[in-house]
């Protein structure tokens, strides 16, 4: 026979050998088998064993009386002194009896806690209540959900109004297999928005786009990015504004709030004269002599509230990796022109970007889009890796810039012969590296550095 | 009774009185404040989370309607021209109404067919006019014959309009899977049309002015809707829900009776309009003779109406 494991001396002394002798410690067989095919000698032993394990004779399990504490608990702590602060204990004294430690009542929970509580000083009560308070506000902030019910509640932090669509699974299905890297693209991606959802207590939706053979037209599996709007805004009523996220997006910044970043200040933030950015070279305001006073300003109505639609531009023109789209009947509208069917059977040859040329189109051709759509500066809300964009070199308006730490970044087009797994990794790194927290700086920038300084080592803390 | 010994005192007399509550009592004199002061923190936070939401700029309604008619170019300074002309703006005079009357060579169509003028006019007209409520476009070849008939009650009006609008109708009869919807009510219509025996009738349509009107002209003047059959365009532009959803069809004569019943309804004493349908240009049924033959009428109808 030979032996599975070496031979290895048990604890008990003697060698214990698996698979010539079962009753060893490195057993894996159920102890059951050892009552009835044990006759080697060795019975006694095994089923004094079992029986400290409690497996022969009756089960034992008990809650009571398990440790030494419960067990004695109620002697001890009868015998235990409690200290009287009761002024009448000199009545007692004229009895001639000595002062003594008394027994208490073993009365309510409630009713000791007062009396604990009136022993208390002054001063010590109010310490007691600030420590209370801060522990409440712990619990109340770190341990309930508070925070986040309090960022999400639409008339307190507002985070109700606004959904993160992510599309997921671009081309995947029929198109494409998936492989590691593009799972883990997925992953990172995901969970990145998954926690700068839960942050700010925004919504996140995550659309699948694979391609399918849903809609009549195979051409047109595009419609996907409207309907899904169309389908987020019904299914979060209480959505103001959706944003929608490529898959090839990281948040670099989960500390900025969309709010701050952008809502709360929008004016400021916005163009409506597309002149401003132009890679299209479009003209603007549009030159007729038919059109109404607003449709014929650049500006629109100048009125932030009215835009509805709030988008970037890239070297190409619309960029649709990063783009906002608010509640409005404007924007079912838009919704529902979006992939018009007559434009479609023209142009589907020529619009290589589906529905971002379409798009394109619509602001070129028809006023009504243009009052309402506003323009983001490109990196508030979709900078560009170098690797995008970058037939003129580096651009200040276009490319990811991490002194001026950047809210999010679009790894547009990476995966035309580009590493979209590694600048996902890389841009996660480094928004980790951003983002430490103090603690983590106060290791890696001072501690870790002068102990390089002091030993020449590199230390991981 | 009479105790010889006054009665024991209790071995633990009460120091003093106890107090009723550990915690501090709101009195009452300070409720008031209390009261004021939480209203103010309210009416502040109201203040400052309040919609700042604008809507658009509200319609006044005046004019109420703007009658719309464009002329194609051969028109221009005829007698039939003039003719219509007349008609329109005794008409508009006569409500308050507004007219607006445009030459189809004052628009830039690259190249699509005149009749796409239509649109731009009344893009135009709503600018003109932002005020006004409805747009009733008029083709050049018809007359409006029943004076007393005012567009916002006896089109619009929502119970008249309710009565009349086609519900779960065929688009492009007699068989069509887009059929308008039967849930509309008449306060969501911004848009009413009339079919012929062709299908869909372009020669009289009644416009809501407002963001829908601004949509709906520009999405239908698309140089890509221009760049495709006028009939097929048009239909594809109704298959939307946003636009299907704010159309009513109603029957041909509400304001779209034609002159002759070879295309459509024919005209009827007291309907608002008469569409003289694919008249020629000259000869004897040539629009100029045909909408002379009712000049008289109308007229005399508008006369009686002072």
């Amino acid at each position: 026979m030979s032996l599975s494991r070496s031979p290895s001396p048990i604890p008990g002394g003697g060698w214990s050998s698996p698979g010539l002798d079962i009753a060893s410690s490195g057993r894996s067989s159920p102890a059951k088998m050892t009552f009835s095919g044990s006759s080697n000698g060795a019975v006694s032993w095994e089923s004094a064993r079992m029986k400290s394990r409690g497996v022969a004779g009756y089960p034992s399990f008990s809650t009571q009386n398990q440790g030494f504490f419960t067990r004695h608990m109620r002697r001890i702590s009868s015998s235990l002194p409690s200290f009287s602060v009761k002024k009448d204990d000199y009545t007692e004294k004229d009895k001639n009896r000595p002062a003594q430690w008394k027994i208490p009542l073993i009365g309510p929970l409630l009713g000791r806690a007062q009396a604990f509580v009136a022993q208390m000083s002054r001063k010590w009560k109010v310490r007691a209540l600030i420590a209370l308070i801060l522990l409440a506000c712990y619990i109340l902030f770190y341990i309930t959900p508070l925070c986040y019910y309090w960022r999400r509640t639409s008339w307190l932090g507002g985070g109700q109004k606004f959904v993160i669509i992510l599309a997921a699974n671009v081309g995947g299905g029929v198109m494409e297999w998936k492989g590691a890297r593009e799972w883990a693209i997925e992953r990172d991606s995901v969970r990145n928005k998954r926690k700068y959802v839960a942050r700010w207590g925004y919504d996140l939706e995550i659309v699948d786009m694979s391609t399918k053979k849903r809609y009549a037209h195979e051409w047109r599996e595009s419609w996907e990015k409207v309907d899904s709007i169309r389908n987020s805004f019904r299914k979060y009523p209480k959505a103001e504004w959706i944003w929608w996220l490529d898959l090839n997006t990281f948040v670099m910044e989960p500390s900025y709030s969309l709010q701050t970043h952008i809502f709360n200040n929008l004016q400021k933030h916005i163009y409506r004269d597309i002149n401003e950015f132009n890679p299209l070279n479009l003209t603007h305001p549009l030159k007729a002599n038919y059109l109404d006073p607003e449709s014929l300003s650049p500006v629109g109505d100048g009125n932030p509230d009215s835009v509805n639609l709030m988008l970037s531009q890239d070297c190409a023109g619309f960029n649709l990796g990063s783009f906002f789209v608010r509640r409005s009947e404007w924007t079912d509208r838009l919704l529902d022109i979006w992939w018009d069917p007559v434009s479609y059977e023209q142009k589907h040859m020529e619009w290589e970007h589906k529905e971002q040329s379409s798009l394109q189109q619509l602001y070129t051709t028809q006023p009504w889009i243009r009052s309402h759509t506003a323009f983001l500066p490109q990196r508030m809300i979709n900078s560009f890796p170098t690797g995008a964009c970058n037939e003129n070199g580096n651009d200040t308006r276009i490319h990811y810039d991490q002194n001026d730490r950047d809210f999010v970044v679009n790894m547009a087009g990476c995966e035309f012969g580009r590493d979209c797994w590694g600048e996902m990794y890389n841009f996660r790194e480094l928004s980790y590296y951003l983002n430490r927290n103090p603690w983590e700086r106060f290791k890696e920038d001072l501690v870790a550095v002068i102990w390089y300084k002091l030993t020449g080592q590199k230390v991981r803390l | 009774m009479h105790y010889a010994y006054p009665p024991r005192k209790d071995s633990h007399p009460a120091p003093f009185r106890p107090r009723r509550s550990r915690l501090p009592v709101i009195r009452r004199s300070h409720l008031r404040t209390i009261l004021l002061f939480g209203l103010a923190i309210i009416g502040l936070i109201w203040l400052f989370s309040g919609s700042k939401h604008k809507g658009p700029r509200p319609i006044t309604g005046k004019p109420p309607v703007v009658v719309v008619t464009v002329f194609d170019d051969k028109y221009e300074n005829t007698a039939y021209s003039k003719h219509i002309q007349d008609n329109r703006i005794q008409y508009a005079e006569k409500h308050g109404y507004g007219t607006f009357i445009a030459k189809a060579s004052d628009y830039e169509l690259s190249g699509a067919p005149s009749s796409w003028s239509k649109v731009v006019a009344m893009r135009h007209a709503i600018a003109k006019f932002p005020d006004c409520k409805y747009i009733w476009y008029l083709d050049q070849h018809a007359l409006i014959m029943n004076p007393h008939s005012r567009v916002e009650e006896h089109v619009m009006g929502s119970q008249k309009l309710e009565d009349m609008m086609l519900k779960d109708h065929p688009i492009v009869p007699p068989e069509s899977i887009i059929k308008t919807f039967s849930h509309l009510k008449a306060r969501d219509i911004d848009i009413v049309i009339t079919q012929d025996n062709d299908g869909l009738a372009t020669s009289s349509m009644v416009l809501r002015n407002g963001e829908w009107a601004k949509f709906f002209l520009d999405t239908w003047f698309d140089p890509m809707y221009r760049s495709y059959n006028f009939q097929k365009a048009e239909t594809h532009a109704l298959w939307h829900p946003t636009i299907l959803s704010k159309l009513a069809i109603v029957p041909q004569r509400a304001i779209n009776a034609y002159a002759t019943a070879d295309h459509g309804a024919p005209y009827k004493e007291g309907d608002i309009a008469i569409v003289f349908a694919q008249c020629s240009g000259t000869g004897t049924k040539s629009c100029a003779t045909e909408a002379e033959r009712y000049s008289q009428h109308w007229r005399s109808a508008f006369g009686a109406g002072h």
